[in-house]
């Protein structure tokens, strides 16, 4: 071993010098170490868990819309998504098989997705609930049943237009759908899961979940019976006089609030791409999806409030209001109508040939006079008529709280010259929409209080406390008492013996008022016949509006529209609590009403005749020959009609 | 004589260093069971055929590796020195030679990935990256250049031969590694530190050397600069990427660790987590504490190094085991300063328990080598 150098004391200390240097880095790294993991990990721990996590949301259920009466108008209903998860799957025949026969579905659609090698595939979605549940009795390695909800509408098209629908995102995207989305929608809850970076979900490694607030619920104030018999009589008459669609909205004149706004034909909610009959396209027919958007926003509009119309006649309501307000025109002011009115170089006809001749101004109302208006329509001037028309909210929206509302197209003050004075006069020349005219006709017949139409009555949450109640505004007084009552009397005579007898109701005080709108252009001479009417007349609980548009054959709003009201009122008034009432003219003209029997038995004759003064029984036969009643028939406290016959037996 | 020889072998055992071995195998098996925890899901993803594929191979470098280490352990080290026959050329001359040889090759001919051509490749076996074989055969080369002329080493001129001599092998390997130059550089420069017994202007060489490389760092050729700017801006700078991944991994570790097998970042977020960057995963899923652990396990590998370097029977030997306690000391350090985010980024992995049967097998030979250093250490009773 020559050569062989043996390490010195003075190496092995550098060396150990060397180790010493090692150390120390090592040490420091690991100081290093400490402070990016501990002491100032915070940040790219964040940062890091950020880049790991992505949330998952968990649908709310949106809230349910009730009538007023706590009957369900839009619900949801559990439907379940079916998918599988390719990775889990261990016996791809059987689940295939399985799906095709309980999803009913094609068998190659089915092992397409099934075969598809994906993190996870959907299969079906929309499946009812026991569909689902039988599914999962299978219990099916790799196969995945979510639940979700869908909105469902008990009612299927019934105020349609009125409730709306939602979109698959659970938004509303009609009607009160859309306007009490924010109250409904609840929110969703959201599931944290890890994912790696190829956005493939780590199993089992859910780190918080936060659980959906369900949406809370709505209370409206329609009333799915009045609805119901509103659509029924308004369905009636629009089969019967082949019009395009027919709107009938009813409503308590007093708050505002609607109990029924039906659009017929209706559309049915539960499948809202599907025409109606209106908007059916002819078979073979083929739709651009363009044309198809435009025709499906037409078939779900509310025409109600969102299409504005000639409203004719019943906007002489407004106009009578306005003189009357005005102290422009009283009662018994005579007027001549040679059937025309001359106004600057414009001959404007009355719409009976002939002309009403002399006649008072509640002639006038009641015959619907046309020139009548345009005389007192004259005389209040278009500056005093725009601002009694503004002081019932005639000029602007009415506030209602569905979406898409339209406004009056009415002339500016300035262009207002006599032939349009007279033309607004009876209701021509400008457009409002049926719901301002319903708005503008409450405060006229509610004593001047200026109200908003609206459905929303209440918010309650999930534990049907009630979270907040709905306030409109009102404006009180904004016409005198004694204009309204005088319009009230007024539009009672309209249906008494005006052009609104039809309406008439035995029994009931109705008011109302007649109106046959030309519709533009007027060479086509198609027409929108209406009839506004209320009840009962001295204190009216409900102000209805049917409007027929292009009815068929008749078009005379007194002849077809009234008798559609008529027939409202006489389901809904008795459902209401409004009873009957028959006026003494009633009485004896129709022969109508009932009286009690009274305890006539130990009378004598002479007291018997006495009594029976006050009582309206037809013919009295006396039996036997006595002073003494010793048995009567009908016997005491029978209800019997009047003018019914009495047998008395005498001894 | 010959009873007295008896007796003198009697009473001079000989010495083998179980607690070296055993912390080495200990350092693999940290390391198998890392390879397997970061590379399943990307050897499934990336579609290697199981999610053991790169545990399976790093076992069976690991045993070709133990088998280069049992052999090199019995294996004299003289015999690198030793004249081969009557001829003036030794083994180690052949080694040098070997290693200049496949560097060259790969220069030439190296298979490129990922813009640096560092690999062979060998048909069957996969590929061989020769600058691990040049590691070995440096420290060898250079302990026996230092062996030679231990005293010349004491003036700046001895260095100065010895950078001569072993410069051709660092400059070919740094034409497209640096950082493994570096380990060389680092090697070169503490046998020679080491030996000489004026170590002043060593302080000066290592100064002047760490003010050219930051200057080449931060201004050199565009790409290493860019690795400068990303260090600097490493949560913008879109080369900083995988370190910041690192990091993250690193601050989600906290003090015990997300525990084995439940690291976020090694699903994809930081690429090949198996290589370079196994040390943020080991972070994460053992925490500081597990870090800590496997750094004092090289801290007490390198002292048993030390211990046989400062012990060993002859210079040759203790050179050889102050080399590779270097090599693996600076890997380490480097490895982890880059992982951490202390310096720029620079590919290096981190022995025993980075993926990669080139360096695996090199560095248990290099054991193996020290085993057999220590092998001959004699003591008295």
């Amino acid at each position: 071993m020559i050569g062989l150098k043996v390490t010195t004391t003075r190496q092995r200390k550098s060396l150990l010098f060397v180790l010493f240097v090692f150390v120390l880095a090592a040490i420091v790294l690991g100081g290093r170490l400490l402070y990016l993991m501990i002491l100032n990990a915070r940040r790219y721990e964040l940062m890091a868990e950020e880049l790991h996590e992505r949330e998952r949301s968990i649908k709310a259920a949106r809230g349910i819309i009730y009538d007023r009466n706590g009957v369900i108008l839009a619900d949801n209903a559990p439907v379940c998504t079916v998918s599988v998860i390719n990775s889990q799957i261990t016996d791809p025949e059987r689940v295939i098989q399985v799906l095709c026969e309980v999803l009913e579905l094609p068998e190659a659609t089915v092992r397409k997705r099934v075969e598809k090698v994906s993190s996870i595939e959907r299969i079906k979605s929309n499946v009812p609930k026991e569909t689902a549940d039988r599914l999962r009795s299978f219990s099916l390695d790799g196969v995945m049943v979510d639940e979700d909800y869908k909105r469902f509408y008990p009612y299927g098209s019934l105020a349609s237009k009125v409730i709306g629908f939602t979109g698959g995102d659970n938004q509303g995207i009609l009607g009160l759908e859309v306007k009490y989305d924010s109250v409904l929608m609840g929110t969703p809850g959201k599931i944290l899961t890890l994912t790696t970076a190829h956005g493939t979900e780590i199993e089992n490694a859910a780190e918080g979940r936060i659980e959906p607030i369900n949406g809370n619920s709505l209370t409206v104030s329609l009333d799915i019976e009045i609805q119901k018999v509103a659509e029924q009589a308004a369905n009636k008459v629009l089969e019967a006089k082949g019009a395009n669609h027919v709107s009938l909205v009813v409503m308590n004149p007093q708050n505002g609030e609607i109990y029924a706004m039906v659009n017929v034909p209706e559309f049915d909610l539960n499948a809202p791409y599907e025409w109606n009959s209106e908007f059916a396209p002819a078979e073979g027919e083929k739709l651009s999806a363009e044309q198809t958007q435009i025709l499906l926003n037409k078939m779900w509009r509310n025409p109600c409030i969102s299409d504005t119309y000639e409203p004719g006649s019943t906007f002489k309501i407004l106009t009578a209001m306005s003189a009357l307000e005005e102290g422009e025109v009283r009662l018994t002011d005579r007027f001549f109508c040679p059937g025309y009115k001359i106004v600057e170089d414009r001959m404007i006809r009355c719409h009976k040939a002939g002309g009403h001749g002399s006649e008072s101004f509640v002639d006038g109302i009641k015959n619907s006079c046309n020139p009548v208006f345009m005389e007192i329509g004259a005389r209040v001037g278009a500056k005093r008529l725009l601002e009694n028309f503004n002081k019932v909210g005639l000029l602007e929206k009415t506030g209602i709280d569905l979406p898409g509302e339209a406004g009056a197209i009415m002339h500016k003050l300035e262009n207002i010259k006599p032939v349009e004075l007279a033309t607004i006069s009876f209701g021509q020349s400008f457009q409002i929409t049926p719901m301002q005219l319903l708005s503008a006709v409450s405060c006229v017949i509610n004593g001047g209080k200026k109200i908003t139409p609206h459905f929303g009555v209440k918010v309650t949450n999930q534990e049907d406390k009630v979270i907040r109640t709905f306030t409109y505004p009102v404006t009180e007084q904004v016409l005198k008492t004694e204009t309204c009552e005088t319009m009230k009397q007024l539009l009672e005579a309209v249906v008494h013996d005006g052009t609104g007898k039809r309406a008439y109701l035995p029994g009931f005080r109705i008011g109302g008022k007649t109106a046959t709108s030309e519709k533009l252009p007027r060479s086509l001479n198609t027409y929108i016949s209406s009839f506004i009417g209320f009840a009962p007349a001295e204190n009216p609980q409900v102000l209805a509006l049917v409007l027929i548009d292009e009815p068929e054959g008749i078009y005379y709003g007194g002849t077809i529209a009234a008798p559609v009201i008529s027939e409202v009122f006489a389901q809904i008034l008795p459902y209401l609590g409004i009873e009957k009432k028959y006026s003494e003219d009633e009485l004896k003209l129709k022969n109508v009403g009932c009286l009690t029997v009274p305890e006539l038995t130990g009378m004598t004759k002479t007291e018997v005749k006495k009594l029976l003064l006050a009582y309206e029984f037809g013919e009295i036969f006396y039996e036997g020959d006595g002073d003494i009643v010793t048995e009567q028939f009908p016997l005491p406290g029978d209800l019997v009609n009047k003018k019914s016959s009495l047998i008395l037996y005498l001894k | 004589m010959k009873p007295s020889v008896q007796k003198t072998e009697y009473k001079q055992q000989t010495y083998f260093d179980y607690s070296l071995m055993f912390i080495t195998l200990i350092l693999i098996c940290i390391g198998l069971v890392m390879v397997y925890s970061t590379s399943s899901y990307y050897a499934v993803k990336q579609k290697f055929g199981s999610a053991g594929y790169f545990f399976w191979r790093q076992l069976l470098f690991a045993g070709v590796g133990f088998a280069a280490m049992l052999f090199v352990a019995k294996f004299d080290y003289f015999w690198f020195i030793k004249r081969i026959g009557k001829r003036k050329l030794r083994l180690i001359g052949l080694v040098y030679f070997v290693c200049l040889g496949l560097q060259m090759f790969v220069l030439f001919f190296g298979k490129e990935v990922k813009g640096a051509r560092r690999w062979i490749e060998i048909p069957l076996l996969g590929t061989f990256q020769p600058s691990e074989v040049t590691k070995i055969g440096v420290i060898l080369f250079v302990a026996f250049v230092v062996y030679s002329a231990p005293r010349s080493l004491d003036n700046l001129w001895g260095f100065v031969r010895v950078v001569i001599f072993v410069s051709p092998l660092i400059v070919a390997v740094g034409a497209e590694n640096l950082s493994t130059a570096l380990v060389l550089c680092g090697i070169t420069f503490v046998i020679c530190f080491v030996v000489a017994r004026r170590k002043s202007y060593y302080f000066v060489v290592f100064g002047l050397a760490a003010v050219v490389l930051v200057a080449f760092i931060a201004f050199g050729g565009g790409f290493r600069s860019d690795r400068f700017d990303a260090w600097r801006n490493v949560e913008t700078h879109e080369k900083g990427y995988q370190i910041l991944q690192g990091l993250y991994a690193i601050a989600s570790g906290g003090l015990w660790g997300k525990g084995l097998g439940n690291s976020m970042q090694k699903l994809g977020f930081i690429p090949e987590s198996h290589n370079d960057m196994i040390f943020s995963i080991i972070c994460e899923e053992l925490g500081l504490i597990g870090a800590l652990a496997i750094i004092l396990l090289y801290v007490l590998l390198l002292w048993r190094l030390f211990v046989i370097a400062s012990n060993a029977k002859d210079l040759y030997g203790s050179l050889i085991c102050v080399g590779i306690m270097v090599h693996i000391a600076l890997q380490v350090i480097m490895n982890i300063a880059v992982v951490t985010n202390t310096i720029p980024s620079t590919g290096i992995p981190l022995p025993f328990i980075s993926y990669g049967g080139s360096s695996l097998i090199v560095l248990m030979s290099e054991m193996g080598l020290a085993l057999s250093v220590s092998g001959r250490i004699e003591f008295e009773r």
